[in-house]
């Protein structure tokens, strides 16, 4: 593409700017010196659009007025005419219900779908499948899928050991989520770069700051100081080309080639980002997972525990009077003796009894060891060693805890990560209650074990929360028990029997809803007194305290609110520090220093909400329009600017720089919600049009700059696999959680270091969900998906690869996963047509293709069975399965019109 | 007013090539084939693995790349240090830097192997290498080498990849991004691996990071189907397949008839046929049934601790001979004593690895150089990096690793052959006379393939990027004949 081509396609529209001040006009005046001093100023004015501010403007007059829906046809047609062109006609109602489909949920519509679109005559269902198929969960799951693309998200580190990165999949579903809920961009865009300094920091933006960890990270470098800039050159550079659209990378090792972008500048915007915590503190290949990973309760910014808690505790204290208001009344009626004897029932096999008047005891005999309670009240406010995700008695905090190293018949109860767990040994058999106990607040726990059953049983302020089975030998392993490793512990009573609830309740209340009072209440008020009894305890046998759940979260930290000096490194070297640097925007888009405003919480600087504030300004001579662009460019198959990363000097040249503009002022206007932006876009005609060849426009157009036509394109690697899914009739469409691993071919296992532990294993159903949740390990990567131009993992991808190899068509015929599918694609047909073979292929060209089979396809198709029965002894179920792969490879089946 | 950029490679201007990826990049790979069948009229340079001419006349076709992976001992095998034999136990001041971390003293272990003199230019050998010292005067080699980390994960890539990061392209990616391939029955980039597995990072060191995966290493398995997906599915036999993709394509050209002029339609088409022809060539290119029994012994088919190994060197010869560009072979996969890290016992580890591919190695030298292959296919051995003259731990023979200073060699394809180049210090820990980065050998490697490289670029994310990084490398002139 020569230059005077593209300067040419800027000259003829007439445009009328409605504001073209720029913000401040020394910015203006030092951004211009700036890209006249830039090397290679011959080409002065090439992208110089991409650092003017964002302006509105108008949209052009046509000739033609009844092809423009909207202004996007205006700018679009504009330019057709000005070359003499003319667009394609209006794609048909099936080509356009398939292309939306896709375009909006990543798969197929259903043959059903197309045959009730086609035949509405209703004006208005177009705009209704649009709403449609924006509602569906679906929509965020495909253009989630473009943010991850460009963000790099993987879900381990690369390098040697290649670890995982603890609950990336949080940060997927929260892009997928924020998709969903039409979150409005500038939200979108401050949770991820500071959802820990935003003023109403939610669970939701700390799990968004996972965006600074998605990147590779060598955990054993050579250079560990070195390595800890390498981490923060991937968020520059990321963090520059997917808001900014501006490769930074190289900058940080000499003044940027082409683009006006200083190492000076580099550093300055990395300093933003100077604060975040490094992976790791001290050296080996050891990590520090408290730099990066935080407990945080999953209702964090919402406040709803505390009002849950009021609610409880009203209720519980409501039933608590009414039962032992019952009980007290009753147990007054009772002889002295009988008062003494109820009393000494509750302490029946009572063993050993600690209270906080006997205090600093570390270690006591075990006196139990078959049927048995540890009942005692805790509060503490540190949560406890272990995880979260598997908080397993032994690998937390002792309570009351008998493990012995090598022991095995042993039991205990321990604090994990704020649940409370407990169990016992050989089998390993554990319980646990909910998260969030480390609250300071005093919990009672009673940990229950009856022998002859292997019954273990939790309770949690008297309430039972979980029971399982266990071994049922004698635990006679420890020969003491340790007490209370963390927080404060009262009220230890150990029992040589297992309470049972009500008994637990008593003990946690003091008194009033054993056995035998509810028959002193029966003797002594009379029936309706002790069914008001009953259904009180029942209820508070039920009553659940609510807790404050906390989870395990990849996210940004930083040390405090200090801001320490950072430096220009010279040549990209740390060690060679050069002139002191201040955090700072870069000159080219308007410079300036932000003044930075530290969180309340004081632990961080808030040089990251200063960043993302600037991003956000409405004028911002980049954020709208990369984002406009990145929208067109998964509408129409290509940006208006083709190198979506990369605006400026180092791009493409917009085709429709006003479109462009316009689109991104839109997306201002409508408070960037973006589903507002995907209905107006492809309301437009120039999205409706066909995408079929005209000689003369090719000729004047090969490349389609001024879209004549709606490109055709393959189907992603990921639609390609759903698609797969979703014709046969497996596709899961579950949402959100842990990374899923589909079945992985031995031979691919094999190019692993350690190829038994290389993967993991999913249940058939997990197996069938959607490409997005195929757990993303950076050196093992599904071959289905890799083949087909996947993103790569390691740096923002903003365009993907379209290539065409011969072992494309390998996988497709020859894989397990196209094979398995093809048969079970074939027992759908057999299922649904039985009996009728013409019958069952015409259902497989409708489900594959989305219309109704024509007799060339049947005629293909039967003749291909026929002859495999025929002439290749093929049973009738095997021609079956291959005409079916046949269909999965169809052409028509993976590309678009 | 066109301007065509100094330093990329086939006069693409970065516009023109990102306009490719962004619209129209599908099908390019085919569209040699599909111009022969008269799809399109000639334009080669839209095609990324079309044969291509590189900067200047290449002295090499191919390359072998024998991967010595965990790092082999160079005072154990090529590097001869007399001083280190009498400084055994001795505990002695010596910069090292490891797995272990930096130390300042360290104990001596003494080079566990004799060295003897072969061929005319009297190169020194230990005994781990009988068979490959008889072909010393067919061989370059380099004591000098460095690499920036003495650590697996990144000196691995960086031996690959030319960076400590992962996520740039390999060498044997960049050879078929600059050649462009002569056999479109097989992929250009190919790899072998150990029985154990794959070396620590897997696929990373072969991949074409930022570049499209038409330049990506395929990994090859010596047994079985040779590529995955190859082989026909159970129940499925070829005249089946033939019959299932002769109603595809007519379905598909039904298909692309109401779709005239769509290059990317056509080219799925032809991929089909493609495939279908590399069912039948691929399986010929590695069936060693074809080799007579002499040519099988010379590669140490018949015995069981040379066969593996040299069977993917006999291979490597058959791929070359079909005009595959790159073969990369590693010796050891997996962890530990699975390859040559050395940590514990020395003589173990380096007698088991060195065992297995002494008779394989020296018998693909041979059989290249008698079939005149040997003049245009560059034969490279090393590892990620060498192993240090003292002890990792208090105890026993083994060697931590040593980045600072370690011996390859290279054959063939143009090597000034018989040569030895550059020296560590007297103890063989550090390079001390011409020191050469891993850069410098991929410049060499490169060179000796047609390629300036400091030219060869590939325009991505703002740069032009080249394997020998934005600072450059020279070729190592004096390894070149």
């Amino acid at each position: 593409m020569s230059r005077a081509g593209s300067s040419a396609t800027k000259a003829p529209l007439p445009l009328r700017a409605v504001s073209v001040a720029p913000r401040s006009p020394r910015a203006a005046n030092r951004a211009l010196a700036l890209l006249l001093a830039a090397p290679l100023g011959a080409q002065a004015g090439v992208g110089e659009w991409s650092y003017s501010r964002l302006t509105r403007l108008e949209a052009p007059a046509t000739r033609d007025v009844r092809w423009v829906s909207n202004p996007i046809d205006a700018f679009v047609l504009a330019r057709l005419e000005a070359k003499g062109l003319a667009p394609n006609p209006r794609a048909t109602d099936a080509t356009l219900i398939r292309r939306a489909t896709y375009d909006l949920t990543g798969l197929p519509p259903s043959p059903e779908d197309v045959a009730a679109y086609v035949a509405d005559r209703a004006p208005d269902k177009y705009e209704r499948l649009l709403d449609r198929l924006l509602a569906s969960p679906q929509y965020g799951e495909t253009w989630g899928r473009h943010w991850l693309d460009v963000v790099r998200f993987a879900e381990t580190d690369s390098f040697e050991r290649d670890r995982l990165k603890p609950a990336a999949w949080r940060y997927r579903d929260w892009v997928i989520d924020a998709f969903n809920h039409d979150k409005p961009y500038a939200r979108f865009v401050l949770e991820q770069l500071a959802g820990d300094e935003l003023p109403d920091a939610s669970f939701e933006s700390i799990v968004a700051t996972g965006y600074y960890r998605l990147g590779i990270w060598d955990d054993e470098p050579t250079d560990p100081a070195q390595a800890v800039y390498d981490d923060f050159d991937g968020i520059v550079d990321t963090t520059a080309r997917a808001f900014l659209g501006i490769s930074m990378g190289c900058a940080r090792c000499h003044e940027h080639k082409k683009d006006p972008i200083p190492a000076r500048d580099y550093y300055r915007m990395l300093a933003f980002f100077e604060g975040l915590k490094p992976y790791k503190d001290g050296g080996g290949n050891a990590t520090t997972p408290a730099n990066y990973v935080k407990q945080v309760p999953v209702d964090f910014g919402h406040e709803r525990i505390e009002e849950e808690l009021a609610a409880w505790r009203t209720r519980r204290e409501a039933l608590l009077a009414e039962a032992k208001n019952l009980a007290d009344e009753a147990i007054a009626r009772l002889d002295e003796p009988s008062r003494v004897a109820l009393a000494a029932e509750r302490d029946a096999g009572l063993v050993q009894r600690f209270d906080r008047d006997r205090p600093a005891e570390r270690r006591i005999p075990r006196a139990v060891q078959d049927d048995f309670t540890i009942a005692f009240r805790f509060a503490s406010t540190e949560i406890g060693r272990g995880r979260a995700t598997d908080p397993h008695w032994f690998s937390g905090s002792p309570l009351v805890d008998g493990e012995v190293d090598g022991v095995t018949d042993d039991f205990g109860v321990a604090l994990v990560a704020g649940h409370v767990a407990a169990g016992t040994g050989n089998p390993d058999m554990s319980v646990h209650s909910s998260g969030g106990l480390a609250d300071g607040a005093p919990h009672h726990v009673a940990f229950t074990r009856t022998r002859g059953t292997g019954r273990i049983a939790l309770y949690v302020d008297g309430v039972l929360c979980s029971e399982a089975t266990g071994g049922t030998q004698s635990l006679a392993a420890p020969a003491t028990l340790a007490i209370g490793r963390i927080g404060a512990i009262d009220d230890l009573r150990i029992y040589a029997r297992a309470l049972d609830a009500q008994d637990v309740l008593d003990l946690c209340e003091g008194g009033g809803f054993s056995r035998s009072t509810e028959r002193v209440v029966e003797q002594k008020a009379g029936t309706p007194e002790s069914k008001r009894w009953r259904t009180a305890v029942d209820e508070l046998l039920r009553l659940m305290r609510p807790v404050r759940e906390t989870v395990e979260v990849l996210c940004a930290q930083e040390s405090g609110t200090a801001i320490a000096p950072s430096f220009v490194r010279q040549r990209g070297n740390v060690h060679s520090k050069g002139d002191a640097v201040r955090a700072g925007f870069p000159e080219a888009l308007g410079g300036g220093e932000p003044v930075f405003e530290a969180p309340a919480h004081g632990e961080s600087s808030g040089r990251r909400l200063a960043f993302a504030r600037w991003l956000l300004q409405a004028d911002h001579p980049r954020t709208w329009r990369v984002l406009a662009n990145r929208i067109w460019q998964h509408h129409f198959g290509r940006g208006i600017v083709r190198s979506s990363n990369d605006f400026g000097r180092l791009g493409d040249e917009p085709t429709h720089p006003e479109l462009l503009d316009w689109l991104a002022c839109e997306i201002v206007a409508t408070g960037g919600r973006l589903k507002a932006i995907h209905r107006l876009v492809m309301s437009s005609s120039a999205y409706r049009m066909a995408s079929d060849h005209r000689d003369a426009a090719f000729d004047a157009d090969p490349r389609n700059d001024r879209f004549w036509r709606f490109e055709r394109r393959r189907l992603t690697a990921e639609e390609l696999r759903d698609s797969i899914l979703c014709v046969d009739g497996s596709l899961d469409l579950r949402r959100g959680g842990p990374g899923v691993y589909p079945p992985m071919p031995a031979e691919v296992l094999a190019t692993s270091s350690r190829p038994d532990e290389a993967w993991g294993r999913s249940s058939p159903e997990d197996a069938a969900r959607r490409s997005v949740y195929v757990h993303v390990k950076r050196s093992l990567l599904m071959p289905l998906l890799s083949s087909f131009d996947l993103a790569d993992t390691d740096t923002s991808c903003p365009v993907r690869f379209v290539t065409t190899l011969p072992t494309q068509a390998l996988t497709m015929l020859n894989s397990e996963f196209t094979n398995e599918r093809a048969r079970v694609l074939a027992e759908r047909l057999a299922r649904e047509r039985p009996g009728d073979e013409r019958a069952q292929l015409a259902r497989g060209v409708e489900l594959v293709t989305q219309r109704p089979a024509r007799d060339d396809d049947l005629a293909r198709l039967t003749a291909l069975a026929h002859d495999l029965r025929t002439e290749h002894a093929a049973s009738p179920d095997d021609a079956l399965r291959l005409c079916c792969l046949a269909l999965l490879n169809l052409n028509e089946f993976v590309h678009l019109d | 007013m066109t301007r065509t950029p100094r330093n990329t490679f086939c006069g693409r201007t970065r516009r023109e090539f990102l306009g490719q990826v962004g619209c129209g990049f599908a099908g390019l790979p085919l569209v040699a084939l599909l111009s022969r069948d008269g799809f399109f009229a000639n334009d080669p340079k839209s095609n990324p693995l079309h044969p291509k001419s590189p900067h200047h006349s290449p002295r090499a076709k191919a390359c072998i790349f024998l991967f010595m992976y965990g790092g082999p001992s160079q005072v154990d095998t090529f590097d001869y240090k007399p001083k280190l034999y009498p400084l055994d136990g001795k505990t002695i001041d010596i910069q090292t830097k490891g797995r272990g971390g930096t130390k300042g003293q360290g104990r001596v272990v003494g080079p566990k192997w004799t060295f003897s003199q072969y061929g005319q230019c009297g190169k020194h050998v230990s005994t781990l290498f009988p068979h490959l010292a008889q072909h010393v005067d067919k061989l370059a080699f380099v004591h000098s080498m460095y690499a920036e980390s003495p650590l697996h994960g990144s000196a691995m890539l960086m031996m690959n990849s030319g960076s400590l990061l992962s996520g740039s392209p390999c060498l044997g990616s960049w050879v078929n991004y600059g050649l462009g391939s002569e056999n479109e029955n097989l992929p250009g980039f190919v790899v072998m691996l150990d029985e154990t597995g794959g070396p620590i990072s897997g696929a990373k060191n072969w991949s074409s990071g930022y570049m499209p995966a038409t330049y990506q290493g395929v990994v090859l398995r010596p047994k079985g189907a040779p590529i995955l997906d190859l082989a026909c599915p159970p129940g499925t036999t070829r005249p089946m397949q033939r019959r299932l993709l002769d109603t595809l394509r007519e379905a598909n050209e039904a298909h692309a008839a109401a779709r005239p002029h769509d290059d990317a339609l056509a080219a799925r088409i032809a991929s089909y046929e493609l495939a279908y022809r590399m069912q039948q060539h691929a399986p010929e290119a590695v069936d060693l049934a074809r080799e007579d029994a002499r040519t099988r012994t010379l590669y140490g088919l018949d015995d069981e601790r040379t066969a593996d190994f040299g069977r993917k060197c006999l291979l490597a010869r058959r791929l070359v001979e079909r005009g595959v560009r790159f073969v990369q072979i590693y010796s050891g996969g997996n962890h530990n004593d699975h390859n040559w890290d050395a940590h514990g016992d020395l003589v173990y580890n380096h007698t088991r690895h060195a065992g297995a591919t002494d008779r394989p190695i020296a018998g693909l030298l041979q059989d290249l150089a008698q079939r005149g292959l040997l003049d245009e296919t560059i034969v490279i051995w090393g590892g990620e990096f060498g192993r240090q003259p003292t002890a990792e731990y208090a105890e026993g023979t083994g060697r931590d690793h040593d980045s600072a200073g370690f011996t390859m060699w290279l054959a063939g394809g143009g090597v000034r052959a018989g040569t030895s180049f550059g020296a560590t210090d007297e103890l063989g820990n550090a390079a001390v006379e011409h020191p050469l980065h891993v850069r410098n050998l991929h410049a060499t490697v490169l060179n000796l393939m047609g390629f300036d490289p400091n030219r060869l670029s590939y325009f991505y994310a703002g740069l032009d990027r080249k394997l020998v990084g934005p600072q450059g490398a020279e070729p190592v002139w004096d390894l070149i004949a």
